[in-house]
């Protein structure tokens, strides 16, 4: 084998650097998001049309997350993750910072407090956290690989990742507390922890949900609001079920299913224009999609998903580094995760937990986010292709 | 194990790292673990991928359903129903506005449904179960939305209508409402209007109801239902989540068709003037009930229809639930209609029809001269005349102005001899029959009642129970001869007297009464006569015996020691009455009901009034004051004119 060139920073001259930028580029992995993102563009416009908020709402909001993202993804191509990771600890802090910033500013807020409010906008800390807790924890992991297979590293790293998904949990955010658990669960995995600690880990959880959900309520203590529960649960109801996530859930899907095979079309989407389907631009924006183009739009949006997917597996197996390979790991097995879990809500076979759907879902810090995920793993990519061989 | 390769990349930047950060990033033990997590999101993609086949191409038919349930609303808009008028345009029944409380079932199902209606019940002043059972009935119709309660109050409106959110699945929907200008006026001939019942649902529906509409209940309400209440309108719109239209377009429509009106024969003066002197007659003699009718002998339309007590037919608008039960609950009964529904001995009234019977079987003519001593005895029993009055040698006029007993309990004895009930023929009842009694008059009410007639095979009917003797079933001279006065069994409705002595004062047709005049359209044409075309029939007295009849009903009136001439006694010559007091005997052994029933003017009848006064003594005493009124509010004369009663038969 060869040594490495070096990297992109010592390079001189602007025609290089496009060269290598353009042929490092990951086109089918851009070709996807910006298909889905486009996509997302106008589903939201659509759905929220009718919106109180005026037709254009949501749409130009959504428009200017996805500019705003682009510049961000392409940044984010150049960030040198070795670097990064080292200040692992930093990194960490200030995502824990955030975090408390919205426990004190967001108390104002009623109901769930996630947000921070910037202006016209709002920041929310906890989507930004899905990214950074990947990095930190590969860092950490990287720093710490000697003692890989050892009970204490695989605790050492969960603690490290459930300090933010506890404090995240409490806001209370089930959904991205999950995804927390989802990207520690792919590192760990990856970093190469026994199938031993998998199960130790997979026995608790077992427990935990077992108590959280049966044992402890039986016994007196709530630890899940009544409609938390009602939400992780409805989805294993009887097909009518008519409590509100029952009905959130029926709602969605007599959307996806009354689409059919090739969808009523976006003028024709009655469950969504009507406002039939709960969080229509955000939680439950599959099953708009799912009602307008039906199977053949849904099972398109789903293969594009497996085209990102795919290429983020094959960026982690030719990543330069550990670190770029568990970062690289970590975001796919972020975006799958929410993938899985956010579709699967709308179509019955996962509970209602809150998690929005990668590139679809409207929102500001989670577009942001995603397309910083994304930037990350074409940087992973192009930083593997910047070398020969 | 992960120094087995090679590494793929050698340290680049950053290389003062340990060594262990740049361990190769692709170990075979990686790619296993890189190739897992691959395999697992691609299963996992898979998993949506057949779940996403099993929803819109396995079931896509039902989903599509669904959401055609969720996204049309069929709303059917009643129309008003149609107004009811007197003859003299006095509006009694108009319309106006209120909210229903509606639920739809589609959206209110299983836990959720419980909530809400828990939620809502106390509010409503119903139960819990109760609601259930209302939602679920409207279950197989889920478009349609369930009545939960009419015409709530303005306060719980206010409360809902701030709160739709509270209560998915319930709204308030504009309802039109019955309204009675006159109050309590001819609440009776009006009837009320109510939901559909259990028991009527299944007919209705057949008619193209839907069953939760509101129908006539009673009177003529009920009676005219179907021109009353119009065309309701059927419209198809889209809706969303919160029930709100979109959009401006009706998928399909069909408007409403307002109810047509229905002018009544009644007339307002008179029915104000009756109704006023039943409720004075009740109060002067402490009655608990009190009927009347009025017609004109000439068409048979009823100009006024009374009964006491009476009742306010708001109260079924408001449908307070203990003001509705006090009025079902009440012992004196003030929703019966006694006017056709209540059943009296006729008393004296009947010797007109006994003379009539009498006069047709040749047993006397007009002036066939009788004793008619203070009592006779008949049977080894002895018949007294009232206050045992003794009038010599009279003729048949004479007899029915002083009201003779003795004189008819002769005739009566007469007709029994004449009567066999091997050929069953009875010369008595069959002139009652005759006269229209015993049986019902054929008004356009609902609830008359055909009272009864008695005859020997009735009495064998009657008294048929083992536990009475063959005697008791059998018909005595007795019965004939109390018959003959109007006593014993007979029954009939002042209804069916006032339709009686029409005939004799119209010179013998029996008309069939009716209470609805005309249907008119909204914009008042009239679209059909009610009152034309109806069944006639002669009597076929003879117009000599007629005659005599009528001169007795005139003497009784206005000469010298008839029954009511202190009543009649003074009126002036054109609006001079005749007529026959009444005073029967319920049988109870309890204070008599007094009757009257006559016409007026004599010469050109225009008016007809039958009235009872349960227990209101003789019949000169309670009932004829208040016939006297009725007319003078009806031909327009003094009612001052009217003298104050003597007692008497």
């Amino acid at each position: 084998m060869t040594t490495t060139m070096a990297p992109s920073r010592q390079r001189s001259g602007a025609a290089d650097r496009i060269r290598s930028a353009v042929v490092g580029l990951d086109w089918l992995l851009l070709l996807g998001v910006s298909a889905i993102s486009l996509y997302s563009i106008f589903v939201v416009g659509r759905a929220t049309e009718n919106d109180a908020a005026g037709p254009r709402f949501y749409l130009d909001r959504q428009i200017i997350f996805v500019v705003v993202g682009a510049v961000l993804m392409v940044l984010a191509t150049r960030l040198n993750l070795e670097r990064l990771a080292r200040w692992s600890w930093g990194l960490w802090g200030s995502l824990l910072g955030g975090l408390a910033v919205v426990f004190l500013v967001g108390t104002a807020i009623k109901g769930s407090n996630r947000w921070i409010d910037i202006g016209p906008f709002n920041l929310q800390p906890s989507e930004m956290g899905k990214v950074a807790i990947a990095i930190v924890l590969a860092g950490i992991a990287v720093d710490r690989l000697e003692d890989v297979g050892t009970a204490r590293f695989t605790l050492f790293l969960t603690a490290v990742a459930a300090v933010p998904a506890v404090v995240v949990f409490l806001q209370p955010d089930l959904g991205t507390s999950l995804v927390y658990g989802a990207v520690l669960a792919a590192i760990l995995f990856l970093v190469g922890v026994p199938w031993s600690h998998f199960a130790v880990a997979g026995s608790i959880m077992a427990i935990m949900v077992l108590a959280v959900l049966w044992v402890l309520p039986n016994a007196g203590v709530k630890v899940l609001q009544d409609y938390q529960v009602e939400r992780l649960t409805a989805f294993i109801g009887a097909e009518r079920d008519t409590s509100d996530a029952g009905y959130q859930l029926d709602q969605s899907k007599t959307a996806i299913g009354s689409g059919g095979a090739v969808g009523k079309g976006a003028d024709g989407a009655t469950q969504s224009s009507g406002n039939f389907i709960p969080e229509h631009h955000t939680d439950f924006i599959f099953a708009v999609s799912g009602e307008m183009f039906g199977f053949v739009g849904g099972a398109l949006l789903i293969l594009l998903y497996a085209l990102v997917l795919w290429r983020g597996l094959r960026t982690m197996a030719r990543a330069s580094s550990q670190v770029d390979m568990l970062v690289a790991g970590a975001i796919v097995a972020m975006i799958g995760f929410q993938v899985f879990v956010n579709i699967g809500m709308t179509v019955g076979i996962m509970p209602i937990t809150g998690i929005p759907l990668p590139l679809m879902s409207y929102g500001g810090s989670h577009t942001l986010t995603t397309l910083i995920a994304i930037g990350l793993l074409l940087g992973i990519h192009q930083r593997r292709s910047a070398i020969p061989g | 194990m992960s120094t087995t390769f090679p590494p793929r990349r050698g340290p680049g930047r950053g290389s003062n790292r340990p060594a262990g950060g740049w361990a190769p990033a692709l170990t075979p033990r990686t790619a296993v673990r890189i190739a897992i997590l691959g395999g697992i999101a691609m299963g996992l993609l898979g998993v949506l991928l057949i779940r996403l086949w099993f929803l819109q191409v396995i079931n896509a038919e039902q989903y599509a359903e669904r959401a055609d349930g969720n996204r049309l609303r069929t709303v059917i808009t009643q129309p008003p129903r149609g107004n009811i008028l007197t003859r003299d345009g006095v509006p009694l029944v108009t319309n106006t506005t209120g909210e229903n409380l509606v639920a739809r079932p589609r959206e209110l199902t299983g836990e959720r449904r419980r909530q809400v209606l828990a939620k809502l019940a106390p509010k409503i002043g119903q139960t819990l179960p109760a609601l259930m059972k209302k939602v679920e009935a409207g279950d197989n119709q889920p478009l349609q939305s369930v009545v939960l309660a009419r015409n709530i109050d303005p306060g719980l409106y206010r409360y809902l209508a701030e709160r739709r959110r509270d209560f998915p699945g319930i709204s308030l929907e504009e309802t039109f409402l019955r309204s009675y200008p006159q109050g309590q006026l001819a609440a009776h001939v009006l009837g009320s209007t109510g939901p559909i019942t259990a028991e009527q649902i299944k007919d209705l529906r057949r008619r193209g109801y839907a069953g939760d509409e509101t129908i006539g209940v009673d009177g003529v309400e009920q009676q005219y239902e179907s021109v009353l209440r119009g065309t309701p309108g059927r419209s198809v719109v889209e809706v969303d989540a919160a029930g709100e239209p979109q959009g401006r377009e009706y998928i399909s429509s069909r408007s409403a068709v307002p109810g047509r009106d229905v002018r009544l024969s009644i007339d307002s003066k008179t029915q104000v003037a009756l109704e006023q002197a039943l409720a004075e007659a009740a109060r002067v003699t402490g009655a608990v009930g009190a009927a009347g009718v009025a017609l004109d002998p000439k068409t048979g339309e009823v100009l006024a229809l009374g009964s006491y007590p009476t009742f306010s037919p708001q109260t079924f608008v408001t449908r307070k639930d203990k003001a509705v039960s006090a009025l079902f609950n009440d012992p004196d009964r003030p929703l019966n209609d006694r006017a056709i529904a209540g059943v009296y001995p006729a008393g004296s009234t009947f010797k007109a029809i006994t003379a009539a019977a009498a006069l047709r079987s040749g047993i006397i003519t007009p002036t066939t001269p009788l004793e008619s001593p203070s009592s006779i005895v008949l049977y080894k029993q002895r018949f007294q005349n009232f206050e045992e009055n003794s009038h010599g040698v009279i003729d048949l006029p004479y007899a029915l102005r002083v009201s003779s007993d003795t004189y008819f309990y002769q005739v009566a004895d007469d007709l029994y001899k004449a009567q066999s009930e091997k050929n069953d023929v009875y010369p008595l009842q069959a002139e009652a029959r005759r006269f229209g009694l015993g049986d019902e008059t054929g008004i356009d009410l609902p609830g008359e009642v055909p009272a009864n007639v008695p005859d020997p095979p009735w009495k064998k009917r009657a008294y048929a129970d083992p536990q009475y003797t063959d005697f008791q079933r059998s018909w005595l001279a007795g019965d004939t001869i109390q018959l003959g006065v109007g006593q014993g069994f007979l029954q009939v409705t002042p209804l069916q007297m006032a339709v009686a002595y029409g005939a004799i004062a119209n010179g013998g047709t029996l008309y069939t009464p009716t209470v609805g005049m005309e249907v008119r359209d909204p914009n008042g044409r009239v679209v059909q006569e009610l009152s034309k075309g109806r069944p006639t029939r002669p009597l076929g007295v003879s117009p000599a015996d007629l005659e005599a009849i009528k001169q007795g009903l005139y003497d009784a009136a206005n000469a010298e020691l008839g029954t009511s001439t202190s009543v009649f006694g003074a009126l002036p010559d054109e609006v001079k009455v005749a007529g026959k007091t009444g005073t029967a005997e319920p049988g109870d052994g309890g204070e008599d009901h007094s009757w009257f029933v006559g016409y007026a003017p004599f010469d050109d009848p225009s008016i007809v009034v039958s009235i009872v006064i349960e227990r209101g003594g003789t019949g000169a005493n309670a009932a004829a004051p208040a016939v006297c009124s009725t007319m003078a509010a009806n031909l327009d004369f003094d009612p001052d004119l009217c003298g104050d009663p003597v007692a008497s038969r």
